[in-house]
């Protein structure tokens, strides 16, 4: 199907420490383009592993993977970096910057390793990307000098430097207060809507997971519902 | 050019510890500047000895060595169908000295490795003055090409050596052999020789060559007094003493003088083989301490890059995730060591150079055991040994940084960010 941006087929994960038990449980699932899907559940019931599974960090599951219609089970670790740089926007619970560089740079950088643009356009469209949250005038800070809520625009900016398809959100509003996981919600539907940006988000926040396109509720490595 | 984002990574990471990084490149400095100080001195300290060894050797020496007897002829006649066992064979009786010396002389000329070629009439002696009777040898020569050899002027102590061919009798004695005979210019001495009647001579002028050894035994005379001392015709020559443009290709000449003449030639090689020996042992020492130096610089970076890496494990992590390959991993962190190695080597270079110039300047006196003419620590200043610092220094770096920078590319991204 044209329109499907994500694909999982029969994924089983196993984890083999301290003894081997399922986390994910033959999960099949498929998220259209432009959809914004939450996923939640309680603790520990596999969401966050499901999500680093579809990011094709994780490798060691059963199953396959599809993202835009190609297989990602079985490739390359480099053949994988690149399908994250090129189509995969990731934004973290804890903002993970790199606290050595400003801002700007933190944003600039997965832009600078596609190599697609110039130096002066990956720039240009980081400037974009941060003002689109309200923090171009921190952009030549260093990261570290961020407020926490401030931190996490910057991150959520870098993940969408590259314009991916796909934005993967693990707890992206875990941290930050009501007022700033207003904003970024907003921004996450602003890019699914307008921009057709295939947006899957791993959350506690019942408000937030409400107010997306779909919700999948997972229990025990199991999806209960498919929203 | 375009700086790429791996690069530009690396470098803000060193600049963002300045502090370890310029450890990590004084490491690297140390080890460099030592490999140049090292090489220096000793390429210094062997070239001065090589050039004191041709002050009294020549590149190469041909002369007829005494042959012991053997099957050779016996073979040749009774074939195999014998055993031929040649009990207690003796020397042969062959005429002393080289056949058709100054035939030989215009053939070797030929070669053009050959930069000065020179015939001599070595004669062991007993030098007598008074009642004192020392051992030694005379050495017949072209005192002109002698010169031109071994620096005979250099080596005067007093007197002129261009009287051996203006005065009758003559004889340059070594300062030893003269302080033993309490000598002086102008004094006469009496030279007697194995197969010769005594013979006084004059002392016309007193060298040294800083060797103990030979300024007390050895002696220069005109070739025909020599020839006269023991008797012998004009054609009777002992040793032709060669030197070539290059000193290097002495053994491979010496090789071809031999086929062609069928007499020995002895390279400067064999002749100083301890010289060689004391150079191999020199250069084993040194290089073992600029191999530990640079091993200990080597692991300077090795751990500075390790704590960077579990300091940046999450960043890591973080670039990876958003699409940085192992190999541009591996990239980032080996720039970092070629950085470091690339700072310490070239201020190592100019710390090597330096230190190399401080000690050329360090005065060590006259004394010492090869004479008079060594008053500062010899130093070469050789472009080579730079190039080489440079590169030794770098590939230790690499070496260090690479296996840190392998251990980062193989973080998990999934484990480091999932905590």
């Amino acid at each position: 199907m044209a329109d499907t941006a994500l694909k999982a087929t029969a994924v089983t994960k196993y984890f083999h420490d301290p003894v081997t038990t399922p986390v994910l449980k033959n999960i099949t699932m498929e998220v259209k383009k432009g959809e914004f899907v939450s996923i939640v559940g309680k603790s520990g019931c596999g969401k966050s592993t499901l999500l680093y599974v579809l990011s094709t960090m994780d490798r060691d599951y059963e199953g396959t993977l599809e993202i835009n219609g190609v297989q990602t089970t079985g490739k390359s670790l480099n053949d994988l970096a690149r399908i994250r740089n090129e189509s995969i926007g990731f934004v973290f619970q804890f903002h993970y910057l790199l606290p050595d560089f400003t801002c700007l740079k933190n944003v600039m950088i997965p832009g600078l390793r596609r190599g697609k643009l110039s130096y002066k356009e990956v720039e240009e469209k980081a400037y974009e990307k941060l003002k689109m949250f309200g923090v171009e005038d921190q952009a030549l800070k260093k990261a570290n000098k961020l407020s926490g809520g401030q931190q996490q625009r910057v991150a959520i900016a870098r993940g969408l430097i590259n314009e991916p398809t796909i934005i993967m959100g693990d707890e992206p509003t875990g941290n930050l207060d009501s007022k700033n996981t207003g904003i970024v919600f907003d921004l996450f539907q602003k890019l699914s809507k307008e921009l057709g940006q295939t947006i899957i988000t791993v959350t506690h926040d019942e408000d937030f997971a409400k107010r997306s396109d779909r919700i999948i509720e997972m229990a025990d490595g199991e999806i209960k519902s498919h929203g | 050019m375009k700086i790429s984002v791996n690069t530009e990574i690396a470098v803000t990471y060193l600049s963002s510890r300045k502090k370890q990084t310029l450890i990590a490149a004084l490491g690297v400095m140390f080890g460099v500047s030592m490999f140049i100080f090292m090489q220096s001195l000793m390429k210094g300290t062997n070239d001065y000895f090589e050039k004191m060894s041709f002050n009294t050797t020549p590149h190469i020496r041909l002369y007829s060595e005494n042959k012991v007897a053997d099957a050779h002829m016996l073979n040749s006649y009774l074939k195999d169908s014998s055993v031929k066992i040649l009990a207690n064979p003796k020397q042969l009786i062959q005429r002393q000295g080289i056949i058709n010396p100054y035939g030989i002389i215009e053939q070797i000329r030929k070669n053009k490795q050959v930069a000065d070629i020179t015939p001599q009439v070595t004669a062991d002696v007993i030098y007598t003055s008074g009642s004192v009777q020392l051992n030694g040898t005379v050495a017949g020569v072209d005192i002109v090409e002698e010169d031109k050899m071994f620096d005979i002027k250099s080596d005067m102590l007093s007197g002129d050596f261009h009287d051996l061919n203006r005065v009758n009798n003559s004889i340059l004695i070594g300062v030893g052999l003269a302080n033993k005979l309490s000598l002086h210019t102008g004094d006469n001495i009496t030279v007697t020789s194995g197969n010769g009647s005594p013979m006084v001579m004059k002392v016309t002028g007193i060298y040294t060559t800083g060797v103990k050894q030979v300024d007390e035994t050895k002696s220069y005379a005109n070739i025909v007094q020599a020839q006269n001392l023991l008797g012998k015709d004009r054609s009777y020559v002992t040793d032709i003493k060669i030197n070539l443009k290059d000193y290097n290709n002495a053994d491979v000449v010496a090789r071809d003088l031999e086929t062609l003449t069928g007499y020995k030639a002895e390279d400067w090689v064999q002749a100083n083989s301890q010289l060689k020996t004391a150079f191999k042992i020199r250069a084993m020492i040194l290089n073992s301490v600029v191999g530990v130096i640079l091993l200990v610089a080597g692991f300077g970076i090795y751990n500075i890059l390790n704590m960077t890496i579990y300091e940046k494990i999450k960043e890591i992590a973080i670039l990876k995730a958003t699409g940085f390959s192992g190999g541009s991993v591996v990239s980032i962190f080996l720039q970092q060591a070629i950085y470091i190695g690339i700072m310490g080597g070239v201020i190592g270079i100019f710390f090597g150079l330096l230190i190399s110039y401080g000690f050329s300047r360090v005065y060590i006196g006259g004394s010492t055991p090869m004479g008079g003419s060594l008053n500062y620590i010899p130093m070469s200043f050789y472009v080579p040994h730079y190039i080489e610092a440079i590169i030794f220094g770098l590939l230790t770096t690499i070496a260090a940084g690479y296996f840190p920078a392998r251990k980062a590319s193989r973080v998990d991204p999934v484990t480091i960010i999932r905590g």
